[in-house]
């Protein structure tokens, strides 16, 4: 697992990181058993109080995501398996929650931004769609 | 405000000074400064060069004496309880140059440990080697990155419960410098530490911070927890009628007024909330309100007028 912290994100670190970590899991780079860097590891790694990738790794634990082996760390919950559904509805409020921001910043609401993402998407959809049909019938991934 | 010695609430503090002042000659270095450094907190110090945070650090390890006020580290008066103080504390001063130029790294790092009885020689051993200090190398000759890498092993290795690190990155080229900091940071997970870091690079240091505290011209100008300055120091872009006239009683870091006089982008200090209902109150429309990377928010401080 790669975590990546923004210094411009004005969001506390501890935050950024269970970000990290639940974007892991919903790509896949982290999955159900797979131990998590130690806190002195990550700590070193991003440069942060070893009390804030407590406070992540905490934070995780408390909703489940993660669990502590005692005196082995801390591991992906196996219940991340079933549990998929809620977190990519958390990790998209946190990706709309940006989306949102970002809109309001520039004067447009939610609505507005709703609109134009969906008739992204459909472009985008109806581009694929087409290279499909171009392409045949393509090879699965 | 903070910055102010409200009550101490029992908090247990590292390091405490209770209207610090000081003057070089007709200079004023520290204008009645009380800094509160909880124990545990990893406290960053900013401002500009001259504004007293290497004096401040002189202070707590008695190198220099005030002229009014006192400190305290650990609860022990600086003043009256140099030694003892200067035995918890592993200290990274701002000049690189060390006492001993003619004596060899080895020899140094043999001679100060003998004041240490904390002295952690295995660890010693291991921080030699992550810092690549070389034994044989004559101190005096040391470059500046080699002399400041010399420093930290020497900070770091009787365990100190708190560290003062007066710009610790100075003379660190990029590559050593993020390896010297992810060493500091690992240092803190095996070693629970108070650090107090005097620095005006403060992108290099500010993802260790959990305090901050902002110096300007010998003045504490605030001080608070990285939490509270996140809260109380935001952006703000507001839409305002016409010929619009800010409230008198804001304290503004920063304004930039777009060319139609409509919209206006502060950077304000206070409780959002309040803000917020200030300014609708006064005829303006809050339209955002932007959180800071803290290096802005710090300097917000430093950019504010001083009639404030």
């Amino acid at each position: 697992m790669l975590v990546n912290l923004d210094p411009n994100d004005g969001r506390p670190l501890y935050l950024q990181i269970m970000d990290e970590v639940r974007r892991a899991i919903v790509v896949g780079t982290l999955r159900a058993e797979d131990p998590l860097p130690s806190v002195r590891e990550l700590a070193a790694e991003l440069v942060v109080n070893a009390r804030t990738v407590s406070q992540a790794y905490q934070e995780l634990e408390r909703e489940g995501i993660v669990y502590v082996r005692r005196g082995q760390g801390t591991f992906v919950s196996p219940a991340v398996r079933r549990g998929g559904g809620e977190r990519r509805r958390s990790l998209a409020r946190e990706v709309a929650k940006r989306a949102l921001l970002e809109a309001r910043r520039n004067g447009l609401d939610a609505e507005e931004l709703v609109m134009a993402i969906q008739k992204l998407a459909a472009e985008e959809e109806r581009a694929e769609a087409r290279l499909a049909r171009a392409a045949g019938k393509g090879d699965d991934e | 405000m903070s910055g102010w010695p409200e009550q101490d609430r029992g908090e247990a503090f590292a390091v405490a000074t209770y209207g610090l002042s000081m003057r070089y000659g007709s200079e004023t270095a520290l204008a009645g400064i009380h800094l509160r450094v909880p124990e545990g907190a990893v406290y960053i110090l900013i401002g500009p060069n001259g504004a007293g945070k290497s004096t401040a650090m002189k202070v707590l390890l008695n190198l220099e004496r005030p002229h009014a006020g006192r400190a305290e580290v650990f609860g022990l008066d600086t003043a009256s309880r140099g030694p003892e103080v200067r035995a918890q504390v592993g200290y990274v001063p701002e000049q690189h140059a060390h006492d001993y130029a003619w004596m060899m790294c080895g020899r140094l790092i043999e001679h100060v440990a003998a004041h240490y009885p904390a002295w952690d020689h295995a660890y010693a051993a291991h921080l030699i080697e992550v810092f690549g200090v070389r034994p044989h190398r004559k101190v005096g000759t040391l470059s500046k990155g080699e002399s400041r890498r010399l420093q930290f092993v020497l900070a770091l290795a009787h365990r100190p419960p708190l560290l003062l690190l007066d710009e610790p990155t100075d003379g660190l080229d990029p590559v050593v410098r993020n390896r010297t900091l992810a060493q500091l940071a690992e240092h803190l997970a095996d070693t629970p530490a108070t650090v107090v870091i005097a620095t005006h690079h403060i992108r290099e240091v500010e993802s260790l911070a959990d305090h901050v505290g902002v110096l300007r011209e010998g003045r504490l100008v605030a001080q608070m927890t990285r939490d509270e300055l996140r809260r109380t120091v935001v952006r703000y872009r507001v839409e305002v009628p016409e010929g619009w006239q800010p409230p008198p009683d804001l304290r503004i870091a920063s304004l930039r007024r777009s060319r139609a006089g409509r919209e206006v982008q502060w950077t304000l200090i206070g409780e959002p909330d309040e803000v917020t209902a200030h300014l609708a109150g006064a005829g303006a429309t809050v339209r955002d309100v932007t959180p800071l990377a803290l290096e802005e928010a710090a300097l917000a401080f430093l950019a504010e007028e001083v009639s404030a």
